[in-house]
Order: C-alpha cells, then structure tokens, then sequence
C-alpha cells in the first residue's frame, strides 16, 4: 500500500518532468500549470507515503539514507510550491522536478522493512535537529536548481541565443535574488540544525563536537556556505554565486551520501545500501 | 535604351555590423563621395544612405554594369577596401528590384525592425545631402519624393507604425532578460545620436529612475538632460558614471571604442559587480566587443537587436503584406512614369496635347463664324497645322536630340511645361 502510493508519487513527479521540459520548449502557460499540479500531486503522495511508513514503523522508518533523499526532496518540493506562487520560478522547478522523481524513485527501489535504529536518543531536540538540517539541505538544493538555470540563462545571453526558451526565461536579477535568498534561508535552518545536533551530541556522547564524520563533513559544508554568503558582499554575485553554488551543493551531497555509506559513525542515517543488498 | 535605377551597397540582410561598419561614410564626406562618382560618365545621379543597417548608394546610369564596377570602386577607395573584398560583400538592385528597394527601406519595411520611424528621417537627410551636392538629377528627386510619399502611405494606411517596436524599444526588451524592474536603475547615455536619445526616452517610458548624460560636447548634454529629465556629465567623468549605471547606451559618432574593457573592468569592481547592461546602438561601434566577456556584463550591439525584432515580426506579418501591395502599386507609378522620359513618349504626348488644343480652336472658332463655306474651313484647318508643325519642329528635335544623350532633364522640362503627367504632385 505504502509502497504503491510512493509509486504514484513518482509518476507525478515524472508527469510534472515532461510538463517543465514542454514548457521550456514550447512556451504554453497550460503546460507550467500541469507541471505545478503534477508536482503538487506528486507531493502529497509522497507526504501520505512517508506518513504512512511512519505510522507503521515509527520514526525510524525515516532514518535510512534513500528515504532522508526522497524526504529532501519533498522539503524541497513543497517549499518551490509555496515560492512560485509568488516569484516566476518555473526555471528552477524545470530543474527540481527530474531531482524529486530520482530522489522519490531510489527511496521506492531501496525501500525495505523495519531496522533496529539507535535507541535512547529522540524527543523533541531530535526532531528539532532532523527537521531543520534535512529542511536545510532542501532549501540549498533549491538553490541549487535556481543556479543551473541561472548558469543556462546567463549562456544563453552572452551567446545571444535567439531561442524561444531563451524569451521565457525570468530576468538574472531575479533568479540571483532568490538564489541569495534561498542560500541565506538554508543557512539559517542549517545552523539551527547543527546547533541542535550538537546539543544532542553532548547529550549522548558527552561532548558538543567529536570529529565525528557526519559532523565533520556538515562542519565544513558549514563554512562552505558561510563563505558563499559572505563572497556576496564583496561582490560574488551571478555567474560566479551560481558557479560556487552548485560546486557546494554537490560537495554537500556527496559527502552526505559519501559520508555515511562508507564511514562508519555513531549517527542516526542508516547505511541502507549495505543493509539491503 | 533608357537609364536605369540601381542601387550598389551592404545592408543587414547580407553583411555582418564589422563590414558595414568599416563602409559607413561620415556625413562630411557623403558630398565630396557623390560628386566624385557623378563624374563618371556612367553615372547621370547619386544619393548616399548611410545607416548603422546599410551603406547603399542609388544611382541613375545609362550603363548599369559600368555604373556598378564604377561604384564599387569609388566605395572601396574612401573606405580603404581592396575590390576583390568589397566586390563579394556588395549587393545590388537594379530598376524595378532598385525602386521597390528604395520604397521598402524609407517605409521601414526593411528595417531591422520594421515599422521603426527613424529610417525615414535619416533617408531625407541623405536626400538633401546629395541635393546639395548637386548629384539629384529629374529622376531621383522624382523618386525620392515618391518613397517619402509612399512612406507616409504605409504608416497612414497600415497599422504597422502604430504597434511598432523600435530598435530602443527592442533595448527595452533585452534589458528586461537581466533586471527584474527598472524603477531602481539608473540609465546612461553616451554621446546624442539618434537612436540613442530614443532609447534613454524610452527608458524613461518605461519608468527608469534616473538618467546620465555624457557628452564630449557639454553643452548637447546639458539641453539632453534638459528636455529629458537627468544629470549631464563631463565626458571625463564616464568612469564615475559606469559606476552609478546600470543601462548604459552608447551613441556617439566616435571612430573607436568609447567604451574598453579594462575601463568596464575598473568600473564593475567598483560598483562591487551589480550587473551592467551595454546597449551599442552606433555604427562604427563604440563599445569594444570584448567587453561581453566579462562577468557580470551583458553587451548588445545592433545586430543583436534583430531577435527582439524577430519576436514581434509574426504578429505584424499581415501588416506588412498590406504595405507591401502598397509599395508594389507605387512601384508601377514610378516605372511607367520613367519610361514616359523616354523621348518618343513624350513627343507623342506633346504632340497629341497640342493638336487637341489645335483642333478644340478650330472648331470654336467655326461655331462663332457660320458664315464661312467649307472652303475657307479647309484652308483655316490647313493653316493652324502648318502654325503648329513649324511652332514644334524645334522643340521636337531638341528633345528627340536630348532624349538620345540619356539627358532627362529637357524631357521632364517639356512633360512638366505642357502638364503631360495628369498625376504630376504638388512638389
């Protein structure tokens, strides 16, 4: 049943891909609808499809590695519906749409059964830490999809491409600006969800920081972006924001992905692809 | 055989901007290049068109082919070309392809953006060059004035002027692939060329918050910021004004680049690299192509502008098709009134008017006298045809002398003395 639903979801999420890429092409607004209700739909399936793994195997469901992508991605997702009400974001939903159906589409491939996860630890200061840390990583990947398609717009007028996707593409202001926005929101989620990890730390190993390498890596892919927000100030804007940008953001995902299927650590992320093969 | 119309030269459908910007000729030159050409012998009048779209000279020639080596060569003299080079890059139209040519471009249906007005101005700025030049002959006055009369025709009778996008408003367009609003930006305009001034009032339009004059000559800047609304600035202050700007256009009639690299390079690490958006709407050009290059920087020169020109062009096609049938029809005019120069013609129409007149008299003349027999009648008839025959034999003979010398001149005289052309305008 669960399984079933997240399929659906990842055929949403394909429809929504076709419909983006349509759009790119062929410049009908109907299709941009059809996208953002394919995402939309592809969304909630995925929420009843988490929730329902959730209510049958408790919170623990949630701790293998495919699924912590998919709930990324649905993060990511339902903040990129919430902004394109507002702001002409189509660009980057083009871009997070295919990333939502690989993501969601792992998470049905890798899916299995009840692990024993670490006991003692959880409660509110773990959800506080989870939620803000995987909420963290949505909004940067966001930025992440904003970046490509900011790098694709700025190449296609420096070359002065005179194709219909280069008309229904937003102006760079925009893109940049909701690329700086979504860098600085992600920072801020990703700094409450360190500190709160770190509070946990103390709590379970005694010390706030232990070179553990989840931390370690977080630590670094902390400064990562502390430095992106501050190069802005000193005029890394644009193109070379959108560059560093995407460098980051699959740094953090490799190291994310990196980090916990090959080092062994005391943290909650299940290495599931060795589990389950 | 009559003479031609033909028209020698590049425009935007076949040369790229470096060419034809090595062709344009200054407008203190055009006079001396026209009489120089008009001394030919193969070639009776000139005028020179020199846009940032094209470099076409028209002329009026007995000898079409020699008008046209005779051309080339007197463009690649002044411009500095090899033949060879400008002889590939040349295009040309010849009589009625040349009149249809002259109608379309001053119709602004040849523009790079069609519909644009500018085009039709700077035609009669080159018209009365070459007038005072003294290189407008019957022909080419007769026919510029008909392809301003056809110009007017089309923007009256088609809607294509009223939603006509401009080469400035197609600026508009590009700026807004890179700024999401222009209320907080600042534009600047570098010298006061035409489509320059047109493209800051456009901005303006379109609700830019401020603009910047910058002029060699202050005082221009002074009265452009005057009438526009903006602060003028010493041309030594450009690199300050680089740093406040967000638009910039560059319209000067400068022969090298205003605008380097290394000067946009100082300029964007000052405004801590907020993008910058060229626009270079002079030919030669005035901002180093280079410049693109840079982060951060978006250069557009006037070629660019043909994909905004493109994106709008569906939508007016059935416009166009209506002024060209415009043109078309104008055309036929023309054509049948130049072979009307022909001498035969003319000493027909001479010829059939007076006798009209001859015999009109004649018949008057008998109503107010019934008295007279028929043979009185016969020998008055006889009379007013020898009158009239020994009256014309001069004329006739001279027109018939100068319309065998490709001489139009007493041609048009006679046509336009005796009103042989019911059409004849009011010019």
């Amino acid at each position: 049943m669960t399984a079933l639903t997240l399929l659906f979801a990842v055929a949403a999420y394909l429809v929504a891909t076709g419909a983006f890429l349509a759009h790119v092409i062929f410049g009908k607004s109907a299709l941009r609808r059809w996208a953002h209700a394919g995402l939309a739909t592809g969304a909630a399936l995925h929420l009843i499809a988490l929730g329902s793994r959730v209510a049958v195997f408790g919170y623990q469901a949630l701790a293998p590695l495919p699924e912590q992508l998919s709930l990324i991605a649905l993060l990511a997702v339902s903040v990129y519906l919430g902004v394109a009400l507002r702001a002409p974001l189509t660009a980057a939903g083009a871009v997070l749409a295919p990333l939502a159906f690989l993501a969601s589409l792992s998470a049905y491939y890798f899916e299995q059964g009840p692990m024993p996860g670490p006991t003692g630890s959880g409660g509110f200061w773990l959800a506080i830490h989870v939620g803000h840390t995987l909420l963290g990583y949505a909004v940067f990947a966001l930025s992440f999809c904003l970046s490509l398609a900011y790098l694709f717009q700025e190449h296609q007028l420096k070359s002065k491409a005179r194709t219909g996707v280069f008309r229904r593409l937003p102006p760079l202001e925009t893109l940049d600006q909701w690329n700086h926005r979504f860098v600085a929101w992600g920072f801020v989620f990703f700094t409450i969800g360190i500190l709160s990890g770190s509070w946990l730390a103390q709590r379970a190993w005694g010390a706030l920081w232990s070179w553990d390498p989840v931390q370690t890596w977080s630590g670094i892919a902390w400064l990562l972006y502390a430095g992106l927000l501050h190069a802005r100030s000193v005029g890394w804007r644009g193109k070379r924001a959108a560059q560093l940008i995407v460098l980051s953001f699959l740094l953090l995902l490799a190291s994310f992905i990196g980090v916990n299927t090959l080092l062994p650590g005391r943290h909650g992320i299940q290495t599931s692809w060795s589990h389950s093969s | 055989m009559e003479s031609q119309l033909l028209i020698v030269g590049v425009n935007h459908h076949w040369s790229p901007v470096e060419v034809r910007e090595r062709l344009a000729i200054a407008p203190e030159q055009v006079a001396e290049f026209l009489r120089r050409l008009v001394a030919h012998p193969a070639v009776q009048e000139a005028v020179l068109i020199s846009t940032c779209n094209r470099v076409e000279v028209v002329v009026v020639s007995p000898t079409p082919d020699e008008a046209v080596r005779v051309t080339t060569e007197e463009l690649a003299a002044t411009r500095g070309f090899s033949d060879l080079e400008l002889h590939d890059a040349l295009l040309q139209y010849r009589s009625r392809e040349a009149v249809r040519h002259l109608f379309r471009v001053a119709s602004s249906l040849d523009s790079l953006v069609v519909g644009e007005p500018q085009i039709l101005g700077q035609i009669k700025d080159f018209y009365r060059r070459a007038a005072a030049a003294g290189t407008v002959g019957v022909v080419l006055h007769r026919c510029f004035h008909k392809a301003f009369t056809v110009a007017k025709r089309v923007r009256t009778e088609t809607g294509i002027a009223s939603r006509a996008v401009s080469v400035s408003s197609a600026a508009v367009e590009l700026a807004s692939k890179v700024f999401e609003r222009l209320d907080d930006k600042t534009a600047l305009l570098i010298g006061a060329g035409t489509m320059g001034e047109l493209a800051a009032r456009h901005l303006v339009a379109h609700g830019v918050r401020s603009v910047l004059f910058v002029n060699r000559n202050f005082e221009r800047a002074a009265l452009l910021a005057q009438q526009l609304g903006g602060t003028a600035m010493p041309f030594e202050e450009l690199p300050r004004a680089l740093v406040w700007a967000d638009v910039v256009i560059g319209s000067t009639a400068a022969d090298e680049f205003v605008l380097t690299p290394e000067m946009v390079r100082q300029a964007l690490r000052q405004r801590n690299f907020r993008p910058l958006f060229l626009i270079d709407v002079s030919v030669p050009r005035n901002f180093d192509p280079r410049i693109n290059q840079l982060d951060q920087v978006y250069l557009f020169d006037v070629d660019d502008l043909v994909a905004v020109a493109a994106q709008n062009r569906e939508q007016r096609l059935e416009q166009a098709e209506r002024a060209e049938l415009i043109v078309e029809a104008e055309v036929d005019a023309f054509l049948r009134w130049l072979r009307t120069l022909d001498a035969v013609p003319t000493i027909v129409a001479l010829r059939d008017r007076l006798e009209r007149i001859r015999s009109e008299e004649v018949e008057k003349f008998f109503a107010h006298h019934p008295q007279l027999d028929d043979r009185m009648r016969e020998d008055i008839a006889a009379f007013s045809r020898t009158l009239l025959a020994k009256v014309l034999h001069a004329p006739l003979t001279q027109l018939k002398r100068e319309g065998a010398k490709h001489e139009k001149l007493y041609l048009a005289a006679a046509r336009r003395l005796f009103r042989l052309d019911h059409d004849e305008e009011e010019d």
